[in-house]
């Protein structure tokens, strides 16, 4: 199972030279499975580039929505496979009883916001609310959980053969709660991260700016490493960056974060923060080529 | 105590409950009490870390309830047992002893948590008196 980030940023595209290492593409990740398949981890902008990128003759699609704030679904609309008559895609979301994901997510395929309505795109594309039970995605078991956020919103865990990876951008599980003594049942996405081999998570802000950001749904730092270490994950790629914060910010974060990493005893090749085009092979801990 | 993970909706609900300094319980939907908060701690005089999670059958004795006569009041009749058995909220006002013998007229505001697999009740317990001290006669 290999990983590759496409956009890392959060809440808001954040173009510029300053942000170029980082990149400025809101979230979205591809997920290559052992048998070619591909499933898409949002449609934050980054899924435009990715789209261009994926290979001709793919017509089956999954995209999997953890929420649907824009920035998780803001490149949607200019996703290439979208144009592509012999496109199949399936989107899949979080359930909600006020209206159906379809209709949720078309309200921003839609005027005035957009010039092209849902019904009105060349691909076969369906909706799905996420099951509550485990499902199958090709050779992946695919598992999701509402995690503490705004709104109704889900985490991933992905699993192929004995390779785990767990998506979670958008998550606060600390609001309320002290991270390094609650018990483990009590801790939001904890079963979805309990060991995995690669946690992606939330890490939008420092510990500095965190207090002044209690209640909007992010990680500060610490309780990003807090729940890595309680859950047991092998691997930490810090994700959903804040919109402020330039490369030379986010290097600055690193080494930070890679103290206390070390700190707590954990290996400093273990930890990184996500960077749009940077591959991972899940498993292996093994790094790839970037670009 | 380590188990299942609980649901997100009742992991909130307990986030919530732990910053409120208005006494409360949280419990599952068997009617396992899951927490109580520091304030229901100090009118009940046992922190929740001691006293730990218990049954309805257990929590729905230890503390009373009873009427303003002394009688005890069955636990269908308890607003949290009517919010989960009914799913609506319920309010009532009884009596309770605290483990220091205190006893205490209380108000309680249940209400029930619906979550995707399962569910739970909360409940606010508004004192309405300063307690009473350890053997007084009650009204």
């Amino acid at each position: 199972m290999k990983v590759k980030v496409w956009g890392a940023r959060g809440s808001v595209p954040a173009p510029g030279p300053e942000m170029n290492r980082y990149g400025g593409n809101t979230s979205c990740v591809q997920v290559t499975l052992a048998d070619g398949e591909t499933l898409i981890l949002d449609a934050g902008t980054g899924i435009r580039s990715l789209g261009f990128a994926l290979a001709a003759g793919m017509p089956n699609i999954n995209i999997l929505l953890t929420h649907l704030h824009l920035d998780h679904i803001q490149g949607l609309m200019f996703f290439p496979p979208c144009f592509k008559t012999d496109s199949r895609i399936t989107i899949w979301g979080p359930a909600s009883p006020e209206a159906s994901l379809e209709h949720r997510v078309a309200r921003y395929i839609s005027a005035p916001l957009s010039p092209v309505e849902v019904r009105e795109l060349p691909c076969d594309v369906s909706f799905r609310d996420t099951p509550v039970s485990e499902w199958e995605l090709g050779s992946a078991r695919i598992r999701a959980e509402s995690v503490t956020h705004r709104g109704p919103t889900l985490g991933y865990r992905i699993t192929e053969g004995e390779r785990s990876l767990c998506y979670i951008p958008d998550h606060e599980p600390g609001l309320g709660a002290p991270l390094d003594t609650v018990e483990r049942d009590w801790i939001s996405g904890f079963d979805l991260a309990r060991g995995a081999e690669l946690l992606i998570h939330d890490c939008q802000y420092t510990d500095e700016e965190y207090p002044e950001h209690v209640g909007w749904g992010h990680s500060p730092l610490n309780d990003a490493l807090t729940f890595a270490q309680r859950t047991e994950a092998e691997r930490l790629l810090l994700f959903h960056h804040d919109p402020l914060h330039s490369d030379n910010f986010l290097d600055s974060l690193l080494g930070t974060a890679i103290k206390r990493w070390e700190a707590i005893g954990r290996s400093a090749d273990q930890i990184e923060l996500a960077a749009e085009r940077r591959e991972i092979e899940v498993g292996a801990a093994r790094e790839l080529a970037t670009g | 105590m380590e188990g299942t993970q609980k649901p997100l909706e009742l992991i909130l609900a307990r986030n919530l409950l732990t910053s409120l300094s208005t006494p409360a319980f949280l419990v599952d939907h068997t009617g396992m009490l899951l927490f109580y908060n520091e304030a229901a701690g100090a009118l009940l005089g046992i922190p929740f870390e001691e006293a730990g999670q218990m049954g309805v059958e257990e929590w729905g004795t230890r503390f009373g309830p009873f009427t303003s006569n002394g009688e005890p009041i069955p636990l269908e009749e308890l607003p949290l047992t009517i919010a989960l058995r009914e799913g609506r909220p319920a309010h009532s006002a009884f009596r309770i002893r605290s483990a220091s013998g205190d006893e205490h007229d209380i108000e309680v505001s249940a209400l029930p948590i619906a979550a995707e697999e399962t569910s739970g009740a909360m409940a606010i317990f508004w004192p309405v008196d300063a307690g009473r001290e350890n053997g007084e006669a009650t009204r």
